[in-house]
């Protein structure tokens, strides 16, 4: 049984660099900038607004962004 | 000829040609117009196809207190704050639902352009739901909808391109969990469209067909849909006068054998709007707006559940527009 396992674990070892590993690469990086492009957006989407709203015309001031009047 | 019908019908004497000008018209209104079926108007998208019943029967009911203040800072970009401390249903494994007491704070900001919109809402557990809509041409705009939570695998996002043809609409989406959707909707005749949609979920290899058609007067709003999840919708909206509509609803699944049909009511008055609703599953539910003053809404919310026995109330403020 360990001699199967470890069989299979080289089995599989044996056949990763080999078997299908550009998929591999691209679908890892892509989870990857998919976390990458989640945080960014959930940090980052709201200030975006705010620099764009405050950026259109007319300016509006930056007590105008605080005050509640 | 044309100078004697004038004197003869009009007291302040219009010149013969306004008046020639003024009658073929009216005969023209009456004659039965023939369809042009080469110019019919543009469908409304296939997720609004049900939009007329949608806001009559589904408002946003709510339990508890509501308050809402949105700042406007220019044309374009306003701030909103937003307080509800209230119950909300948690589904729970033992007992159906179970009333949660929660309360929020949920800071918003908007930028609304003609060509793009963005919408941010972000709550004190940090949850952001984010609405994204541009035009990236005339006839095409990217919709893009996401609920980003901390949690993680709890996010969902969908991203939508809308193509707006003459007569016709398509849509293609993309979603979180491998989710791949299209639509298609065209006018038919003046009154009539029809559309279908499918879609196909990745993880799940699941994968669905609907159709649906909409009918649609000055009067009334007509819409039926089926699709191959077993679930059949039809709805009917009449407009009974300016201020008045009711529509009523049915629905039908048929994997789980559910049937529900609703009625309701929406007075759209000077002052206020109020929409009512009675369920097949025995509730009934209101919901007022109020206006107090400019910019100043005065929000009650009332559903009552006689089959669970459940009684929710809400009341609530809106400031600004």
């Amino acid at each position: 049984m360990a001699s199967r396992v470890s069989s299979k674990g080289k089995g599989k070892a044996g056949r990763g660099p080999d078997d299908g590993s550009t998929a591999r690469c691209v679908k890892d990086w892509s989870t990857w900038a998919m976390k990458k492009a989640k945080v960014v957006a959930h940090y980052g989407f709201i200030p975006l607004i705010i620099v764009i709203g405050m950026n259109s015309e007319p300016k509006p001031h930056l007590s105008q962004l605080v005050s509640p009047v | 000829m044309g100078s004697s019908v004038s004197h003869a019908a009009a007291p302040p004497p219009p010149p013969p040609a306004g008046l020639a000008v003024a009658l073929p018209p009216k005969a023209e209104e009456k004659s039965e117009k023939k369809v042009d079926y080469l110019n019919l108007p543009c469908p409304v998208p296939f997720e609004e196809i049900q939009r007329e019943a949608l806001m009559s029967l589904k408002p946003e009911l709510f339990e508890g207190l509501r308050f809402d203040f949105t700042k406007g800072l220019n044309q374009k970009f306003s701030l909103s704050h937003s307080v509800y401390m209230g119950s909300t249903e948690v589904p729970s494994p033992s007992s159906g639902t179970i009333k949660v007491p929660t309360a929020h704070y949920e800071f918003g900001a908007n930028f609304l352009d003609p060509k793009l919109m963005l919408i941010g809402r972000v709550l004190t557990d940090g949850r952001l739901n984010a609405r994204v809509k541009c035009d990236l041409t005339d006839n095409l705009t990217l919709k893009i909808n996401a609920q980003l939570t901390n949690e993680p695998h709890f996010s969902q996002g969908m991203f939508n391109f809308d193509y707006k043809g003459k007569d016709f609409r398509a849509q293609y989406q993309m979603g979180n969990n491998a989710f791949y959707g299209a639509n298609y909707i065209q006018s038919v005749t003046p009154h009539l469209s029809l559309g279908s949609e499918v879609f196909w979920l990745g993880h799940q290899r699941k994968s669905g067909i609907g159709f649906a058609a909409r009918y649609n007067t000055d009067k009334m709003v007509a819409t039926a849909q089926a699709a191959s999840t077993g679930i059949v919708a039809l709805c009917y909206v009449q407009k009974v006068s300016e201020k008045v509509s009711l529509a009523s609803d049915f629905m039908y699944n048929h994997m789980t054998r559910d049937v529900t049909s609703s009625f309701g009511y929406d007075y759209i008055l000077r002052q206020c709007r109020l929409r009512g609703k009675l369920d097949s599953n025995g509730c009934v539910a209101a919901f007022l707006e109020e206006r107090l003053n400019m910019g100043v809404n005065f929000i009650l919310s009332a559903e009552i559940d006689h089959r669970k026995k459940d009684y929710k109330f809400g009341f609530g403020m809106t400031v600004g527009e």
